[in-house]
């Protein structure tokens, strides 16, 4: 019986696990196509930091182009958005939409969404170019609540209390 | 309070790990060494989701990442946005292995026939029950399903949490933003709900209103039993549908202070259309100092309107398809 009992526990635990990287709480499959993967590198140009899910916009160089970055088709640059989760949960951890200066550079990865004319993505997994997590690893900003330093006071749940 | 009840004033943050539903093979209570043992597998895998990666990657495989149910085969986003809880519930000093305690399995009663054949009839259309998870959706539902904005789930369109946050019964949904305030005087309690922006308010020593009024949320009336507040809400309409309950519904919930920082809900459920006999749940809400933030869910949703696009599309890829081949 105890056997048994460990092992549920950690089937359970590999359930739970098995779902972290890979969480969404409406239609992805429905938004997003399995079959356009994209890579995107670039800098943040605004954060829209809404519910029920922010979007991280960033702009991307694009060398072929030939017309001034104005975001037409045939420009030198293109902006894309980036699909992530409440905005509450990270306020509730002191950071904010300040946290992250316009022009920080990011790496996201994800799917483009069904409607190609459309250059928007989920955000699979957001990070800086050394492949530390977006909100979990310093930007290199020097914003003072970008949680970037585990050992930096008060960082952790709760650390915007008070002040708002 | 200064009417002599007990206060049940205060922010809760009800995020648990302590399932709805007892899994198979777990007693009702947990040893301290099974919690200690679930509470640290849990807060490990945050901590793994919270680990860099290769910032040099390349883009996700070509026809899907394999994701299942809640990612749809586009991999959902960083867990670094969820706040999912990491212990388990303590009732009368014991850790929780499930919310349902009764029947004693701690699993929700079968649904009646009639039950069944109503969630069968229209499965294949619509799934607007309130505590409908957004997160099984495939992305490839069946036919209807992506028709209008009115297909789509409650939680999808702005509309009631998902997972039954407002309620009630008021459950954790086991993924993020559950905050929620109670605010009471001598003869009403709010319960103000995070996610979304959902006030209740209860009125204490009441009568119901007509069964012609119907509510989102039900009709709410109280009155105290020594120092529980005990709450009876009927008077759904036929869109909230708890579990696939109908209208019908009757929610009993009881609310204890049982110290500063703990206030005891419990809840029993009955629908003789969709259960035999009603089932009781109970857990218990921390207070926490956290804010609760405003959630204003249509400002940003553009994922609907992506999702009806991507809907579109497809249809007309299909037609173009079909044309070819005739």
């Amino acid at each position: 019986m105890h056997t048994k009992l460990s092992s549920l526990l950690a089937a359970i635990g590999l359930a739970a696990a098995a779902t972290m990287p890979a969480i969404a709480h409406h239609a992805f499959g429905g938004e997003f196509d399995p079959n356009m993967p994209v890579l995107l590198k670039g800098k943040i140009t605004t954060i829209e930091w809404v519910n029920p899910h922010a979007w991280i916009h960033l702009e991307i160089v694009k060398p072929e182009g030939k017309e001034a970055c104005q975001y037409t088709p045939n420009a030198k640059c293109e902006e894309w958005m980036v699909e992530g989760g409440t905005p509450n949960t990270l306020l509730r951890r002191g950071i904010t939409k300040e946290s992250l200066a316009k022009g920080t550079e990011i790496v996201v990865d994800g799917y483009q969404t069904r409607d190609h004319s459309l250059t928007r993505a989920n955000g699979r997994n957001v990070t800086f170019p050394d492949g530390r997590k977006l909100f979990l690893g310093s930007s290199g900003t020097g914003a003072p609540t970008d949680g970037a330093d585990p050992t930096e006071a008060g960082r952790g749940r709760g650390r915007g209390r008070g002040g708002l | 309070m200064p009417d002599g009840k007990p206060d049940l004033q205060g922010t809760y943050d009800l995020a648990t790990l302590t399932p709805v539903e007892r899994p198979n093979g777990l007693p009702a209570v947990l040893t301290d060494e099974q919690a200690v043992k679930l509470e640290k597998q849990a807060v490990a895998a945050q901590e793994r989701g919270s680990l860099p990666i290769d910032g040099n990657r390349s883009a996700p495989p070509k026809g899907g990442d394999g994701s299942l149910g809640p990612a749809g085969n586009v991999g959902g986003y960083n867990s670094f946005w969820i706040d999912r809880g990491s212990q388990y519930s303590v009732v009368d000093g014991q850790k929780r292995s499930s919310i349902v305690i009764d029947p004693p399995d701690g699993r929700v009663p079968s649904l009646t026939a009639d039950a069944r054949q109503r969630q069968a009839s229209r499965a294949a259309l619509a799934r607007l029950q309130s505590d409908a998870t957004e997160s099984r959706d495939p992305g490839l539902e069946g036919a209807g399903a992506y028709d209008d904005p009115e297909r789509r789930p409650l939680g999808e369109r702005c509309l009631l949490g998902f997972g039954s946050t407002s309620g009630p019964p008021i459950l954790p949904n086991y993924f993020y933003n559950n905050l929620h305030q109670i605010v009471q005087t001598s003869d009403t309690v709010m319960i103000l709900t995070e996610m979304v922006h959902d006030a209740r308010i209860i009125r204490l020593n009441a009568q119901h209103a007509p069964p012609t009024v119907r509510k989102w949320l039900g009709d709410s009336i109280g009155h105290w039993e020594g120092d529980t507040l005990v709450v009876e809400t009927t008077n759904f309409t036929d869109k909230t549908r708890f579990r696939g309950a109908t209208e019908n519904l009757t929610v009993t919930e009881r609310f204890t202070r049982t110290d500063a920082k703990t206030l005891k809900y419990r809840f029993t459920i009955d629908d003789p259309k969709t259960w035999e006999k009603p089932w009781t749940g109970e857990y218990t809400w921390p207070i926490t100092q956290d804010h609760l933030y405003e959630y204003a869910c249509h400002e940003g949703n553009y994922a609907m309107g992506n999702i009806l696009r991507g809907a579109r599309l497809r249809e007309s890829e299909d037609t173009k398809t079909k044309s070819k081949q005739q």
